[in-house]
């Protein structure tokens, strides 16, 4: 049982510390997967910061972050480990020359300086003193099979390497697992998280958000940049944007200069924003046409 | 303050202590009765969550039951209303579980971010105290999950509409897995198994004589889906549509094509959207929704554009439609028949054919009947359940 936390209390503060504005939902989430050893599985659109979740973890816990991104493919492999080929190959061909003996060689080649640590791996030999934060990215973009094998490490953190023998995990990790929800991922999976789900941020939080990211920037402008994106949520979108698409825009807007929106700077970096030609085009015909509704966007309140 | 939690080491049979447990065992009842998963493992976790969170705490105790009951977005945006129905309804009944319960209703700060999310929650159940609370709440009735799988998809009122998602869900994932296991694995040659390889080179001095290949993954038939989308299918289409939606991923590049008077290929419209987001842009970028239907002329245009490219032993057609067609018959006879040679099989799904007196006796049927491999009825949870096992099985290469 994990006693990093004492209550969720704590778990809030360290967090605000740490910059990552959430809510009390989210602290509570954390501090459970910490008491109860259990993996946080968290769903949500694309950009609201499921992975900066992991990050923040790593920070509260000093800690490493080990980072697996999935996608479609990946296998068991990939993400857990790989003999370095060329190296044995190279080592057989050398030790061949020293006329060393069969077993000898097999004996060197199989061992762990030949082994390529992948992710999942490294995750269960960490040797550092405290456990580290693993980061399952995108779990959505694998497939069942990944799934299931997923699950296999997940339960005892205990891999076989036929050649080395059986490796445990001196330490659990803590599991942070992310989806965007592009499939429905299976339920023995989830069964062994615990979930949540991470909601585009309020006015209030996202205002906060870009305040605590980007220093240097105007309480007023942030006000203008948050209403706006707080109205083009609303709007329905073929993809919506994120928080990191806010802070990206609010970053190239200070970059540019600007620290006021006006009709000519959302016209130029609504790119920014939107990323499907449709949703550009649905905005500048539907909304950005009118003038009411362009005076209502570029104002500051929520 | 009262923290009755037990440890986990809970037996079957023991008699639960009153109080906080049961009712959280009553309360995973009450949740799977409106289609929710519930796992044994979750009742166990949550009570070990409840017995690390101050209990006085409302909100803590609603965050912690619902990081362990809710386990996908429907039933998290969900949760909110059913946490509120059951303590409330649980409030009415036991006053000396006040002290542990939560006791305010859920402030309007809490709700928010749910409010945000899926915008079909039903707040239909009035959170406010009062001497007609009680009433209210019976006056609801929600079915529960098994008598929805038999109803007819036609006459599913609002209700029932969550639940019924909820179990299509269920449904589909189940169906994938069923799937991947039934996977045969060939032997052609694919990737190098460079294992093998070196294993074996050993002998020969390093040297890789002899080569081997990694087994190759089994593989699937490619599905194609052509939905009638036309004004008599509309209400099945909402349930219909996302279980061979959700099929997309199954196999290699799945096609999903519409008609009504004529065809659209939507495939790469709703490439990588979310399955509601799909269903609004079909309908949207596809004209005539309403109005008739010409089957024929509509696979011939299938035929024409996409049939050499599309069409071969290797994929499945499955066809969506009532029948009703108002287009030529030897069009319809004539197109029906290329489609069942080339393709190595046809589904046809028909939300009317749920009536055991059914007989195809729209014209459009009867004269595509010879050529259907399999006639499903599409009519019902349970039905679309039946044609996922069939799918499965014809599926497998």
């Amino acid at each position: 049982m994990g006693n990093h936390f004492d209550s969720i209390d704590q778990v809030a503060r360290e967090l605000a510390e740490a910059h990552y504005i959430t809510d009390r939902a989210l602290a509570t989430v954390l501090f459970l997967a910490h008491r109860l050893e259990k993996p946080v599985f968290l769903e949500g659109e694309p950009g609201v910061g499921k992975t900066e979740v992991a990050l923040v973890m790593a920070r509260l816990f000093e800690t490493s972050l080990i980072r697996l991104q999935c996608y479609e493919g990946l296998d068991a492999t990939t993400a857990l480990y790989e003999w370095n080929y060329p190296k044995q190959l190279l080592h057989i061909r050398i030790e061949e020359q020293q006329k060393r003996g069969k077993e000898e060689i097999e004996r060197a080649i199989y061992s762990q300086e030949f082994l390529i640590k992948r992710p999942l791996l490294e995750a269960i030999m960490s040797t550092d003193e405290k456990a580290p934060v693993l980061l399952i990215d995108e779990i959505d973009r694998s497939d069942e099979e990944f799934e299931a094998f997923l699950l296999e490490v997940l339960s005892d953190f205990q891999i076989t390497i036929p050649e080395i023998g059986t490796l445990r995990a001196g330490r659990r990790p803590i599991v942070v697992v992310t989806s965007n929800r592009t499939r429905d991922v299976h339920d023995a999976l989830k069964r062994r998280c615990l979930y949540h789900w991470i909601d585009y941020p309020s006015f209030e939080k996202e205002y906060r958000i870009i305040v605590t990211r980007i220093p240097d920037i105007e309480e007023d402008f942030a006000r203008q940049v948050t209403a706006f994106m707080q109205k083009i949520r609303a709007v329905d979108f073929l993809k919506k944007p994120g928080v990191s698409e806010t802070l990206d825009w609010a970053q190239a807007l200070m970059t540019m200069h600007h620290s006021y929106l006006e009709e000519e700077v959302v016209d130029a970096t609504i790119g920014c924003i939107l990323k499907y030609q449709e949703d550009i085009k649905k905005f500048k015909e539907e909304i950005w046409s009118h003038g009411e509704e362009r005076s209502q966007y570029l104002s500051s309140t929520g | 303050m009262v923290r009755s939690v037990p440890n986990t080491s809970l037996q079957p049979g023991d008699t639960l202590p009153p109080g906080i447990t049961g009712q959280v065992v009553e309360f995973a009842g009450f949740l799977k009765t409106r289609g929710y998963k519930v796992f044994q493992s979750s009742i166990l976790d949550s009570l070990r969550s409840l017995g690390n969170i101050p209990l006085f705490n409302r909100t803590d105790f609603f965050h912690a039951l619902r990081v362990n009951f809710a386990s996908s977005d429907i039933e998290w945006a969900q949760f909110a209303d059913l946490f509120a129905e059951f303590f409330r309804v649980e409030k009415e009944e036991s006053q000396e579980n006040e002290q542990a319960l939560p006791s305010a209703r859920i402030d309007k700060q809490e709700k928010g971010p749910l409010e945000e999310t899926i915008h079909e929650v039903q707040t239909s159940v009035c959170i406010d105290t009062g001497n007609g609370e009680k009433r209210q709440l019976e006056g609801i009735a929600y079915s529960p999950v098994s008598r929805i799988e038999k109803k007819d998809l036609f006459h599913l009122d609002p209700k029932d509409v969550k639940v019924a998602q909820l179990a299509l869900k269920k449904m589909m994932a189940a169906f994938h897995l069923a799937l991947s296991r039934r996977l045969k694995k060939s032997r052609k040659q694919g990737n190098m198994d460079f294992r093998m390889v070196m294993r074996k080179s050993l002998k020969g001095g390093g040297l890789p004589y002899e080569l081997f290949f990694r087994e190759r993954k089994k593989r699937l038939k490619r599905l194609v889906i052509l939905a009638d989308v036309s004004g008599s299918m509309d209400r099945y289409a909402r349930f219909v549509m996302p279980f061979l939606l959700g099929l997309r991923g199954v196999g290699p590049r799945a096609e999903v094509f519409v008609f009504s008077t004529s065809l659209s290929r939507v495939t790469a419209l709703i490439q990588h959207l979310s399955i509601e987001k799909a269903l609004e842009r079909i309908s949207e970028e596809v004209p005539d929704w309403s109005g008739g239907t010409r089957i024929g002329h509509s696979l011939h245009q299938f035929n024409q554009a996409h049939g050499s490219q599309l069409l071969s032993g290797r994929t499945v057609v499955v066809v969506m439609s009532d029948g009703w067609d108002l287009g030529g018959k030897e069009l319809l006879r004539r197109e029906m028949a290329a489609i069942s040679r080339q393709a190595h099989c046809v589904i046809w799904l028909n939300p009317l054919a749920g009536d055991p007196d059914y007989r195809p006796v729209c014209q459009g049927m009867r004269i595509a009947f010879p050529y259907i491999d399999h006639f499903l009825p599409a009519d019902s949870l349970e039905s679309l359940n039946r044609v996922g096992k069939v799918l499965s099985k014809v599926m497998v290469h």
